[in-house]
């Protein structure tokens, strides 16, 4: 049986759909990795995912049941953490109480208390390359600090599956590199992933399945490398008469979606 | 400089309890002001009735980030409740206190269900509009005494209305300090700082903001309660004012929403600012003149309060000037 496994999920906004007929399902261990051009859907998809939007069609289920609808809270003592790509932290605290608010709270069953919260934080945060940084107030850390401050407050959750949104937008190479690696150790510590991101390489370098979206609609799922060749994956990212002039096509540019974002 | 805020509290405080039991003559002798005169229990009374207010909305504004302009109405109730069962139902004013904070609490879930789904501006026009609409169904209600008001029997002991008020003041300050260290407070700060990722770490948001709600509803309607039998009469302008609501909330955030003792300190500070502009007579105009002049500095200069200024690093320099200045301006 599949972790989650989403069936026909579709959103709507007024008149806009922002996810239409969306399923795919994703089993333990997997790194889903999902990309599309800006409006897709993309962060639409997480957000009914960890249950900040309730779907208007379509189920969502967690192992056996459906999670669609629950309040976030609920789906977050399930096991699901995530990530915002717009970094919410709680800017009055230190880099490791934010990370222990995770621990906090966020646990499937067993209630800390706020000491054991903070032991906790102090692992996490050396998993992510923080450790050095704990005592800092959130405010004083760069955004690439921040970024890994959201995956740790995630991953002190003890979750079974992170959702990560756009960790790496906004990063330069050497900082994608090293967020890379971050990934990596999460996932092989046994993490189940579905990660939204723009830079290729990501996609290429540690996700085993990748779905692309485009005007809330799944243009092509598979393995990384095959989707990003598709013709129709190029022009999503890059329109029609680029992917006509490009035989055989090559790697859409990672600039192709960076470059847009803010 | 922490370990002196403290001993200066613990002094003051011991000062509260024990002055009152010293004798006129004793007091004399030793240089110290009258604190068996009248006047003297009447301020002092009232600044402990303003802690507990102040204290109770720091819980919700000040922790939980809703700037609740409709605590005036727990108190009010808490008021009535007590007015009803003495003054009508002739029960004793002991059990009848018991019940006041209850009925608060009780009003504060029904309306924090859907009123606490608002945030920031909306919460707090519709807190204000419950508040007052509250007052105004008090008021036109012939069982509570309508326009009229309500009479009870007078109980002649200052020094009563003295400890009870400091003992719920006492309650106020510590349910605070008890929360800030339980998950609960963490839950608290965290829905404060970003609601959101709150919840999607697993806090349940609408629940942890209804308590902190109730809590804030149950000690208000103590302080409530409190009033209506020390005053021995209540009426809707008494115990339904909105500018005590706004009076509390300047308390918090001047003394420092968020802390501790930071309602504590604003309470006492204003309290005794403001009895003191309003001394003379036609003083009242000026006493709000200065209330707002206070206000506009303490938000501009020192935005987190004066246990904030006043504790930890040096507040006088031109960098705590500066960041200040930013984060009023964010």
């Amino acid at each position: 049986m599949s972790l989650l496994a989403l069936r026909d999920l579709g959103k709507r906004f007024g008149g806009v759909n922002a996810l239409t007929d969306v399923s795919f399902a994703v089993d333990q261990g997997d790194v889903l990795g999902i990309i599309g051009p800006n409006g897709a859907g993309k962060t639409t998809l997480l957000n009914c995912i960890s249950g900040l939007y309730t779907p208007d069609t379509g189920d969502i289920r967690w192992e056996a049941a459906s999670i669609r609808g629950l309040a976030p809270y609920r789906i977050a003592r399930l096991g699901i953490g995530r990530t915002f790509q717009i970094v919410r932290p709680f800017p009055s605290m230190t880099v490791r109480e934010n990370t222990a608010m995770g621990a906090l709270f966020g646990r499937p069953g067993a209630r800390l208390q706020p000491g054991a919260a903070l032991k906790e934080a102090d692992t996490v945060l050396d998993v992510v390359g923080l450790g050095e940084k704990r005592n800092y107030p959130v405010l004083r850390l760069t955004v690439p600090d921040r970024k890994r401050l959201e995956v740790a407050r995630g991953l002190a959750m003890r979750p079974r599956l992170l959702l990560l949104d756009e960790v790496m937008a906004g990063l330069n190479q050497v900082e994608v590199e090293l967020a890379l690696e971050m990934v990596r150790r999460v996932r092989d510590s046994g993490v189940t992933i579905v990660l939204i991101e723009h830079v290729m390489k990501v996609i290429v370098g540690v996700c085993s399945r990748a779905l692309v979206l485009n005007f809330g609609r799944t243009l092509v799922e598979g393995p990384p490398a095959d989707v990003l060749k598709d013709p129709r994956v190029i022009e999503a990212y890059l329109g029609q008469r680029y992917a006509r002039d490009q035989e055989p096509p090559p790697y859409p540019p990672p600039q192709a979606g960076e470059g847009n974002e803010k | 400089m922490r370990r002196a805020t403290v001993a200066i509290a613990t002094v003051g405080l011991a000062y509260m309890i024990l002055a009152p039991l010293t004798s006129i003559d004793a007091a004399q002798q030793a240089g110290l002001p009258l604190l068996t005169d009248k006047v003297w229990f009447r301020i002092a009374t009232t600044v402990a009735m303003f802690v507990v207010l102040a204290s109770a909305w720091n819980i919700v504004g000040g922790l939980t980030g809703y700037a609740s302009f409709g605590n005036i109405a727990f108190f009010g109730l808490g008021a009535y409740t007590v007015g009803v069962l003495v003054g009508i139902r002739n029960w004793p004013f002991g059990l009848a206190l018991l019940i006041a904070p209850l009925v608060a609490a009780l009003f504060a879930l029904m309306v924090g269900v859907p009123l606490l789904r608002l945030r920031g501006h909306y919460f707090a026009v519709a807190t204000l509009g419950v508040g007052v609409a509250t007052g105004e169904v008090v008021n036109n209600l012939g069982p509570l005494g309508a326009s009229t008001g309500l009479y009870l029997p007078i109980v002649r002991s200052d020094l009563l209305f003295f400890y009870l008020m400091l003992v719920a003041a006492a309650l106020a300050v510590l349910t605070t300090w008890v929360i800030l260290r339980t998950r609960f407070g963490y839950g608290l700060l965290a829905i404060r700082e970003n609601e959101e990722a709150a919840a999607v770490i697993g806090v349940n948001t609408n629940f942890y903001k209804v308590a902190a709600f109730c809590i804030a509803a149950a000690l208000s309607g103590i302080a409530g309660g409190i009033f209506a039998q020390w005053n021995s009469f209540i009426n809707q302008e008494l115990v339904f004012a909105v500018s005590d609501n706004v009076q509390m909330i300047l308390m918090a955030v001047i003394g420092g929403a968020g802390t501790v003792l930071g309602p504590v300190a604003g309470a006492v500070v204003l309290e005794l600012i403001i009895q003191t502009l309003a001394g003379g007579g036609s003083g009242s105009v000026y006493s709000q003149i200065g209330l707002g002049v206070l206000l506009a500095v303490c938000v501009i200069f020192i935005p987190r309060g004066v246990i904030d200024f006043f504790g930890g690093r040096s507040r006088l320099s031109l960098r705590y000037l500066r960041e200040t200045l930013r984060e009023t301006s964010a």
